[in-house]
């Protein structure tokens, strides 16, 4: 019975952090741009807490540090692909690059070397009430909440239908007044509320350290979260906790097979999982189709 | 005349932005910007026997970049160029280290094809699945590199393990001697010849053979391509695998040139810049020579910047983080100004 406690917090842990990134990749993508730089929009929320931490020594000054952060590089995002028309997927991994240089200059300067930062607190804990869960952050808590919201800001609201409708087709929702480039500003805004939140709960969640290269891909595995979820905010995150579970089973696999697979080919799960999930979201929705998508995407 | 001036300043401005904003960034952190340039110039070409560093960063740069730049003209957005780096380079070492009593003229070409070929089929996968059922080649290549990251670190610490080495990069055996084709210096004639060979052989290939136009036609109108009676498929394929190759060609070169060794997690930039040199290059064989020098110099210089400027290597990452920011905007001045205008 232990176990299964223990390996529903593990997947609980790994999993939040990839889900509230992928709610920022599904409403970018609604608005119809591929965001590719959720990885370094979690990396930047990953450092700007554990510094935030460790400089003002509270938890919330520390949170919006980090949301600031993140919206500051999401907007440069928006205005480089919108504004420039640079293509999004080169300046999506440019925001990536940015992340992983920008948080390794900035520890560097603050802190004098690019050791682990390690914080003294992290996310405030549920609490004991919740017995066996009680060392998951209020951040795994709230993130059904999140992505319920999520559901119905898309479906359920008269933005949010301006906002896909600025994704699928910009010329109708100019017509009825919506105006595309904006819907994707407020989208990329609101993406690196959730970016912030997710680098937050991966860095000071529970281990409450930030390392170079910590996040290790999860930005771009949310990212193919979205495209396997079907876009929408449930199915994003099932995907995301699939990746994870794919990552918890490999871990649970070293503890009992570690002699007879190697210890990286387990590593490796996650991003097998990723790409298997990719290749069943092309099968389903048929090569030519989502290839014909991707370009109309690309040439937007 | 215009157009043409412009495709040449159009880089250079965007790299002149890029490197005024990470000036900003810098005065911002307390550094100074004007010390950052001077170290880099320093650094990349001017500083005795600094050429010659620039150019052994260069010389894989350019082969991997040209391959970027043959898929990316196809339309294929295959990031992988890191992944099919790493596995080339293993692949090379697995050969390398059996035949470790043969003779180096049979060795090391037979390496070098070892590593083209599982160059080769890291992109093969990811071409076969965006080609057969549409799975997005952007996820799976950037996938594939992480997953080459971590075979690396296996073959590292297992199979090629060096017993002596100590400390925290594990490492295969270093090769001996006679395997080697130029020492850790890295320009060697051989190292030449084999780039001059990639830079002809792919410009050719891009500009004189149906290959070459088709795969332009495919990237820039698949549906014209059908009509020209063009399969996408073939060509695709073929612009993978050669991507593919080359990317494993430059980690061979890697492996029996200026390293000796593969280590896990050795040149973890060398895709992506590989990427930035293929587009600041405008995908063109012949620029991708001047870009790969230029990008090969910043690699320089990242070693002067904490000695003269007290900035840490990372300053090179942001700058080129922020060159691929900007580098594919499609901001042009005269359509701005053309818009602005009343209509006829």
């Amino acid at each position: 019975m232990i176990e299964i406690h223990e390996f529903l917090v593990a997947i609980l842990r790994s999993g939040t952090p990839l889900i509230y990134v992928t709610m920022a990749g599904v409403i970018a993508q609604r608005a119809g741009v591929w965001h590719l730089g959720l990885e370094g929009l979690m990396i930047i929320g990953a450092c700007a807490t554990i510094a935030g931490i460790v400089l003002t020594g509270s938890f919330l000054s520390s949170i919006l540090i980090a949301v600031a952060f993140c919206i500051v590089a999401s907007i440069l995002q928006w205005f480089v692909i919108e504004v420039l028309e640079a293509d999004p997927i080169i300046a999506g991994l440019g925001i990536t690059g940015l992340g992983i240089g920008g948080t390794a200059l900035a520890v560097q300067s603050i802190f004098g070397s690019l050791a682990a930062v390690s914080a003294p607190f992290g996310v405030p804990r549920i609490g004991s009430a919740f017995g066996p869960y009680s060392p998951l952050s209020i951040f795994v808590l709230i993130m059904p909440v999140v992505v319920f919201g999520m559901w119905v800001l898309l479906h359920r609201t008269r933005f949010g239908l301006r906002l896909s409708s600025a994704g699928e087709h910009p010329a109708a929702a100019r017509s009825v007044g919506a105006n595309p480039s904006l819907m994707r500003l407020i989208a990329f805004c609101i993406g690196g509320v959730f970016c912030a939140v997710g680098g937050a709960e991966l860095a000071a969640g529970s281990l409450q350290i930030f390392a170079q290269n910590m996040v290790a891909g999860r930005g771009f595995m949310s990212f193919a979260a979205v495209i396997f979820g079907g876009n929408h905010p449930v199915g994003g995150a099932l995907a995301a906790m699939f990746f994870s579970l794919a990552g918890v089973i490999g871990i649970r696999m070293q503890i009992h097979f570690g002699a007879v697979i190697p210890h990286d080919v387990l590593l490796c799960l996650p991003y097998l999982a990723t790409v298997f999930g990719v290749w069943i979201t092309g099968r389903m929705r048929g090569g030519a189709k989502s290839a014909a998508h991707a370009a109309e995407l690309r040439d937007r | 005349m215009i157009k043409r001036l412009e495709i040449v300043l159009r880089p250079l401005a965007f790299i002149a932005l890029a490197l005024i904003l990470c000036g900003a960034i810098f005065e911002c952190a307390g550094y100074s910007a004007l010390l950052m340039f001077e170290s880099i110039l320093d650094g990349a070409f001017l500083h005795p026997g600094a050429w010659e560093k620039s150019l052994r960063w260069a010389l894989p740069l350019f082969i991997t970049a040209v391959g970027v730049s043959i898929s990316f003209r196809c339309g294929f957005f295959n990031i992988g160029a890191q992944g099919q780096f790493y596995i080339g380079a293993i692949c090379a070492a697995f050969v390398a280290d059996a035949l470790v009593w043969a003779p180096a003229a049979v060795v090391v070409p037979l390496g070098i094809v070892a590593g083209m070929a599982g160059g080769a089929l890291w992109a093969l996968w990811p071409g076969v699945l965006r080609l057969r059922s549409g799975t997005d080649e952007v996820i799976t290549t950037l996938m594939g590199n992480f997953i080459a990251g971590l075979i690396l670190v296996y073959v590292t610490s297992g199979p090629l393990k060096d017993p002596s080495g100590s400390g925290q990069q594990a490492s295969s055996r270093i090769l001996p001697p006679s395997f080697r084709i130029s020492d850790s210096h890295g320009v060697s004639p051989t190292i030449v010849a084999i780039v001059a060979l990639v830079a002809v052989a792919a410009w050719l290939l891009v500009n004189r053979t149906a290959f070459g136009t088709l795969s332009g036609l495919a990237g820039r109108n698949p549906v014209m391509l059908q009509f020209q009676g063009g399969r996408l498929w073939q060509l695709g394929l073929s612009s993978f695998l050669i991507s593919g190759a080359l990317a494993g060609l430059a980690g061979s070169i890697e492996l029996f040139g200026p390293n000796g060794r593969i280590a896990s997690g050795f040149l973890p930039t060398h895709g992506f810049t590989a990427i930035l040199v293929a587009l600041v290059a405008n995908l063109s064989v012949a620029a991708a020579v001047v870009a790969s020098v230029f990008f090969g110099g910043l690699f320089s210089a990242a070693l002067f910047l904490p000695i003269l400027a007290g900035l840490p290597s990372a300053a090179i990452d942001l700058i080129n983080a922020t060159i691929a920011l900007f580098i594919t905007a499609k901001f042009s001045l005269r359509k701005r100004i053309r818009l602005g205008r009343a209509p006829p």
